[in-house]
């Protein structure tokens, strides 16, 4: 089943790819490789230096998958791999790091089809450089609920002089991301992202910013939580495990204050889509104040 | 010996015809442009006679070949002197060649136990050659399933031209098909005769027996039946898509892409072997890799 793609395109060998990995939309492994290939370049930037982890689908997205950390044994010469202590599982993990094209390509021919990224680079494991809002409503919350929720945060921190990115998280929510200066520790940011959360509780009864209250349904709960090392969020364009083969895409605000459907960004549309609205995440770093 | 296709037992004969004919036929492939619409030529021996009855009505016809298998066909050959190469029948027990007179048909009743006949046996209950398609009624064709078909023959008139003229106008205004059935050789078939593109044609058709019941497919026992908006739009694409049937429009690319490699090597030209191009799905993969990497060198 191996085949070969001649020119020299790319060093990997790609295996399996009729295999069905969506079933719903009967999408083809091939189709899910094209999809990780044609979003690459915007893709890449938010993958380089970070220690990736993986959620696997060889079997497609409706059977049985799992974590991958740990890079798989007998993976190819060329694939850049780190050994870090992970606190999560207290011992030493072979993380796969990926630069390049065709670390991506050879990471979606394993069927990695989530793949989740650490708020902190290799280089500074300790200084972490976005600040991560996850907003998370508790049905019957609905995305819409979390948009204006965002629209809110949005606001406040512009007010703070701030300027954050949102993304759908693929699923039900939504990701608010601050780009930050490689200066502060996780306690730091974590206890930034928790007292905005609590400043905007007392705006909005729809908020929610403690972490037992996560569950209250109709809440929107703003989660400060991820704010930790060893934490991961899954990477801008990454697809999700979703019957619709949803994609975690970038937005622009404005978008948001139309009614979205996270399964309208998905693998058919999401490489057309003309906006980069994240395109400028990384030369903008910022110094975090609370007031 | 019994499962070899039919084709391989007239193999001898066929074999030394088709060496004369095969250099000639090259050069016809040479010249001739391809028709519109390329049918098989018709054929010149009838291979039955007798009449269409219906009630005290007889029509007099011929039975003509009108389907015909084009595909390529090769002949084995052995490869050292291009000799083709021959079947025999041989003794199971011994590899000993069996001739004709000492073969005898059996029926396996159980693992290596037959039943045995001999020709006057079977013969005795062979149908009586009938020299007539007895028809005893009139259908739509259209209503009739082709799962039923078995294969067609042109029936062309026998001395008097006028009934067959009648029969033939008659069935073709009222789109129907003169039902009934026919022996030929040994073997009787229910059989349709309807109108087709000026002639009369008869087909041959299966018994229900033969036939099975899709139904009873498992997999098709609790079929869920769709939502009515899903059948709409269902409804709306067959819809945007329906024409007319054209057979013209499929074409045997093996054999058209054959027929080129043997118009070359009669040419005396070496034929490359071409890798095959990228399944469909690769090619998406490959567009979409050419493309990334372009972005990326931009970068």
């Amino acid at each position: 089943m191996k085949q070969k793609v001649p020119e020299q395109l790319t060093k990997v060998q790609f295996s399996n790819l009729d295999k069905i990995l969506y079933p719903k939309l009967k999408i083809t492994k091939a189709q899910f490789i094209e999809y990780y290939v044609k979003i690459a370049p915007k893709m890449l930037p938010f993958l380089k230096d970070r220690p990736l982890v993986l959620i696997r689908y060889p079997e497609g997205v409706d059977k049985e998958g799992f974590y991958a950390k740990n890079a798989p044994e007998g993976m190819p010469k060329w694939v850049k791999t780190v050994k870090l202590y992970s606190e999560t599982v207290k011992r030493h993990v072979n993380y796969i790091l990926c630069n390049d094209l065709d670390t991506l390509i050879w990471l979606a021919n394993l069927a990695a089809v989530e793949i989740h990224i650490p708020l902190s680079r290799v280089d500074a494991r300790e200084k972490p450089d976005f600040a991560f809002f996850d907003v998370d409503p508790e049905p019957p919350a609905t995305i819409q609920d979390a948009a204006s929720v965002a629209l809110l945060l949005n606001e406040k921190l512009e007010e703070l002089g701030h300027k954050v990115y949102v993304k759908t998280s693929g699923k039900k929510g939504l990701h608010v991301l601050m780009p930050i200066v490689r200066e502060y520790s996780f306690d730091q940011t974590r206890n930034f992202v928790h007292a905005i959360g609590k400043i905007l509780m007392k705006e909005s009864n729809l908020i929610v910013s403690e972490f037992p209250d996560t569950k209250k349904p109709g809440k929107v709960f703003v989660d400060y939580v991820q704010n930790s090392q060893g934490r991961t969020m899954v990477s801008p364009y990454s697809l999700r495990v979703t019957p619709e083969a949803t994609v975690s895409t970038p937005l622009d605000w404005s978008e948001l204050k139309k009614e979205i459907k996270p399964a309208e960004f998905n693998i058919f549309n999401v490489p057309g889509l003309e906006k980069d609205p994240w395109k400028e995440i990384f030369l903008n770093p910022q110094k975090m104040e609370v007031k | 010996m019994e499962k070899l296709p039919k084709k391989s037992r007239r193999n001898k004969k066929q074999e030394v015809v088709e060496e004369q004919k095969a250099p000639n036929q090259g050069k016809a492939m040479q010249t001739e442009e391809p028709q519109k619409e390329e049918r098989a030529p018709v054929s010149h021996r009838s291979m039955w006679s007798g009449s269409i009855s219906v009630g005290l009505i007889n029509v007099p016809v011929k039975l003509y070949a009108m389907i015909f298998d084009r595909g390529i066909n090769f002949h084995f050959l052995h490869k050292t002197d291009n000799q083709p190469v021959k079947y025999q029948k041989v003794c199971t027990r011994d590899n000993q060649v069996v001739p004709w007179p000492e073969v005898v048909k059996g029926y396996e009743v159980s693992k290596n136990e037959f039943v045995v006949f001999d020709k006057a046996e079977l013969d005795a209950v062979k149908p009586e050659s009938d020299k007539r398609i007895r028809i005893n009624k009139f259908v739509d064709y259209f209503s009739v399933d082709p799962v039923y078909f078995y294969s067609t023959y042109a029936l062309l008139p026998d001395k008097s031209k006028e009934a067959y003229s009648l029969l033939m106008k008659a069935l073709e205004t009222m789109g129907k098909a003169a039902a009934g059935r026919i022996t030929l050789r040994t073997k009787e078939y229910p059989a349709l005769v309807h109108a087709y593109k000026g002639a009369l044609v008869l087909t041959t058709m299966r018994y229900g027996y033969d036939v099975s019941d899709p139904s009873d497919f498992e997999q098709l026992q609790k079929l869920k039946s769709p939502e009515k908006s899903e059948l709409d739009l269902a409804k709306k694409i067959i819809t945007d898509l329906s024409g007319e049937f054209d057979i013209s429009e499929y074409k045997d690319t093996y054999r058209e892409k054959v027929e080129e490699l043997i118009r070359k090597k009669l040419k005396g030209e070496t034929i490359t072997v071409e890798k095959p191009a990228p399944k469909e799905e690769v090619k998406g993969l490959m567009a979409a890799l050419q493309e990334t990497l372009k972005q990326l060198e931009k970068k």
